[in-house]
């Protein structure tokens, strides 16, 4: 290695090590998943357990039609169903529920059979996993039983099952299931691109803030140029960034591999034949790679030149503000034309260095835009890195030896000329 | 190899319409120990820099043995800046690596001789704390190991004993002292004119921005002798009255006699003999560096020059 990428080498293991070390990364890196997961999780449980306690019920058929079939349903969805003569009287049964005898009695009436309304008594709420249910199977039952007397049976059934729209695009050939896929991916990877690029960009300005505030860059760089020491630091939180991600994306691999076949056996009637073609493709992925990349250097130089202009914190947060719009205004267009569509000058707004990553990056991948608009994005972007790195530098270079007030527009200019 | 250490060539740097620095010339040969001596905005620290290439100067030259200082200061020149700072969330030996790191040297040579140093320093125990847990005077210390670390050629030190207790002052003197007997070059910058008399043999004295004066300083002090003469004898003091002496005073027990064009040193001491006082001393004072420099940049800036006699900055 050639000295000077040695000390960039230096410069970026130092950065990475410090970063990865904190409690804040390990934190944040096991927490996000966890909690997410967790509270997703806990949710889906609390309601399964809800659904498969108290199961002991009574029903009271006042139509004399549907009550049995009813019962039996709910029997095969593991109810426990005692079926009660309507000569008991309800007053019995309301005893029952409050003394804890059964959880919940179901009253059929003429309105069930009309409209499929039915009643329900318990001291708890049903819940909605037990409300759905109960309806279905009580619309069904009575489904069943209007179409047993009519002379289109067949017919009707197959209308109710119908309802599909057939979509086919001109043009360019992609499955339906590939064109939702390539949505989901852009508004997965506008997140990842977002977050990456704000979070991890904040981390770069934080990072130069506290070597110019207490005065270490003075010796750093007495020994590294302030470009190698800047490079080092972005290309550290960089790796900071993609480890994080990386853990991120790996626990999310391991819940699909896992997740998958656990949801296809509970689901044996779901249709899991097109489910690869849900997952992105390689060349997706390497897209959204290539935006990551770009896009966190072109950001983070300039946060690294925000952060070699201010003094403190506060500054820091004013000086900031310019860089985040940047962010932000192609964001705001992109929950627009969040299914890659919107006006057609936001295609071209798209090609915007600045805006590139956010914007074009899910246009990509749900294949709204041709493909050399891609190319030529990507293109502006290199070019775009290397002129923001310049001026960056620049700033850079003169911003973290300077102190005092901060630096006025022009003041600014004069630095980029004469660094 | 004959090549000065450090060499300033007609230096000028301006900050807008300030002049910090103004055609500055300086040449330190190898191997000696210089002072670079003024009061706080004088100068020293711009002009440190430049040497440093952490800034470019306007006009002039510098050069670091012989070359440009981008090719030396990265392994042949410690440096130890005014504004002194440190990673404060890293550990002390860490640090250290990654300073001799950057520096080109390997980590696990590094490792070892930042560790033989902690150890000298009695830092040893503090090797795998935070810095931050650090006193300041240990960070002072921690921080000077970074600047001899990679064994430079050349130290420029800014204010390195600025903020010391004594003790610790003695430890780093000592260990600046040790380095010139290695054979090192070294530059430091302070406004504690004893503290440059003690350890200096050549001196810069710089005041607004200019060089005052600069050279080996017993040549200086040659040069620049005072004319006083201390006196100390047992028995009566009539006879210094009777010399033609304008101003006598009183130090202690000797009396200070300031000369002038019809006194001279030799006819105080014939009045002495002829006079039969036990004579303790004789003594031609030599100026101090404090008075020289009063003297010199008084004159240049047209005012005293007042000088913290201790303190940081």
């Amino acid at each position: 290695m050639k000295p000077g990428w040695k000390q960039v080498w230096a410069v970026l293991r130092r950065e990475y090590v410090e970063r990865v070390k904190t409690k804040g990364f390990v934190f944040s890196t096991i927490a996000i998943p966890v909690l997410m997961l967790g509270t997703t999780g806990l949710m889906a449980f609390m309601a399964v357990r809800a659904e498969q306690s108290n199961r002991q019920m009574a029903l009271v058929d006042f139509t004399g039609e549907v009550g049995e079939e009813v019962a039996r349903r709910m029997d095969a969805a593991g109810y426990d169903v005692e079926i009660v003569d309507a000569q008991v009287g309800l007053e019995e049964l309301d005893r029952r529920v409050l003394e804890d005898e059964i959880e919940a009695y179901v009253l059929l009436d003429d309105l069930t059979v009309q409209e499929g309304a039915f009643g329900y008594r318990s001291k708890g709420s049903p819940g909605r996993v037990r409300g759905a249910l109960l309806e279905s199977i009580v619309v069904e039952t009575v489904l069943e039983l209007r179409l047993s007397v009519m002379e289109d049976a067949v017919g009707v059934r197959q209308l109710l099952d119908g309802g599909r729209m057939e979509f086919e695009r001109l043009g360019e050939q992609q499955s339906e299931v590939q064109e939702a896929s390539g949505i989901a991916t852009g508004i997965a990877g506008v997140i990842i691109l977002y977050m990456a690029m704000l979070l991890y960009g904040q981390f770069v300005l934080r990072s130069v803030l506290d070597e110019k505030r207490n005065r270490v860059v003075e010796v750093v760089i007495s020994a590294v140029t302030p470009g190698r020491l800047m490079l080092g630091k972005i290309l550290g939180v960089g790796s900071m960034g993609m480890t994080q991600l990386g853990i991120w994306a790996l626990c999310a691999a391991l819940i699909g591999l896992l997740g998958v076949p656990m949801l296809a056996a509970s689901l044996p009637q779901a249709d899991l034949s097109q489910l690869g073609e849900l997952l992105p493709g390689v060349g997706v992925l390497l897209l959204l790679l290539a935006y990551f990349i770009l896009g966190f250097f072109l950001y983070s130089s300039l946060f690294a030149a925000v952060g070699a202009m201010c003094n403190t914190e506060e500054e820091a947060q004013q000086a900031n503000f310019p860089v985040i719009m940047l962010l932000i205004v192609p964001f705001m267009f992109q929950m627009f034309s969040i299914e890659g569509g919107g006006f057609a000058w936001m295609d071209w707004a798209a090609l915007l260095p600045f805006f590139s990553p956010i914007m074009m990056f899910p246009r990509a991948a749900s294949g709204a835009v041709p493909w050399w608009m891609v190319g030529l994005s990507l293109l502006l972007m290199v070019i775009a890195v290397g002129a923001t790195a310049w001026v960056a530098g620049r700033i850079y270079r003169v911003g973290i030896l300077m102190q005092g007030k901060r630096p006025t527009l022009r003041e600014l200019a004069r630095w980029v000329r004469e660094a | 190899m004959t090549e000065a250490a450090v060499r300033l060539d007609g230096v000028t740097k301006s900050f807008g319409a300030h002049t910090a620095v103004s055609s500055f010339d300086l040449e330190i040969p190898r191997g000696a120990i210089l002072g670079l001596l003024g009061p706080n905005g004088s100068g020293k620290t711009t002009t440190i820099r430049m040497m440093m290439a952490i800034l470019i100067p306007d006009r002039g030259t510098v050069e670091l043995f012989g070359g440009s200082p981008d090719s030396a200061r990265r392994s042949r020149v410690g440096y130890l800046p005014e504004e002194r700072g440190v990673y404060e969330k890293m550990k002390v030996l860490e640090q250290l690596v990654f300073l001799g790191e950057i520096r080109g040297i390997d980590r696990r040579i590094v490792r070892k001789r930042a560790m033989e140093w902690l150890e000298r320093l009695d830092l040893g125990e503090w090797a795998t704390k935070k810095v931050q847990a650090l006193s300041k005077g240990m960070q002072q210390k921690v921080q000077f190991i970074g600047t001899v670390l990679h064994n430079p050629d050349l130290l420029i030190l800014d204010e390195p004993f600025s903020g010391l207790d004594p003790i610790n002052q003695e430890v780093l003197e000592s260990i600046v002292l040790e380095q010139q007997e290695r054979g090192v070059t070294i530059l430091f910058s302070t406004h504690l004119m004893e503290q440059a008399e003690r350890l200096c043999e050549r001196v810069c004295l710089i005041s607004k921005s200019r060089k005052v004066l600069d050279g080996e300083l017993k040549e200086i002090k040659r040069r620049e002798r005072s004319n006083v003469v201390a006196v100390e004898f047992e028995g009566d003091d009539h006879w210094l009255s009777r010399l033609g002496v304008n101003e006598i005073e009183r130090v202690g027990y000797a009396h200070h006699l300031t000369l002038n064009a019809r006194v001279d040193s030799d006819r105080i001491l014939a009045a002495a003999v002829a006079e039969g006082v036990s004579l303790r001393r004789f003594e031609l004072l030599e100026p101090t560096l404090r008075e020289i420099f009063v003297r010199h940049a008084g004159d240049t800036a047209g005012e005293p020059v007042l000088m913290a006699a201790g303190g940081a900055r």
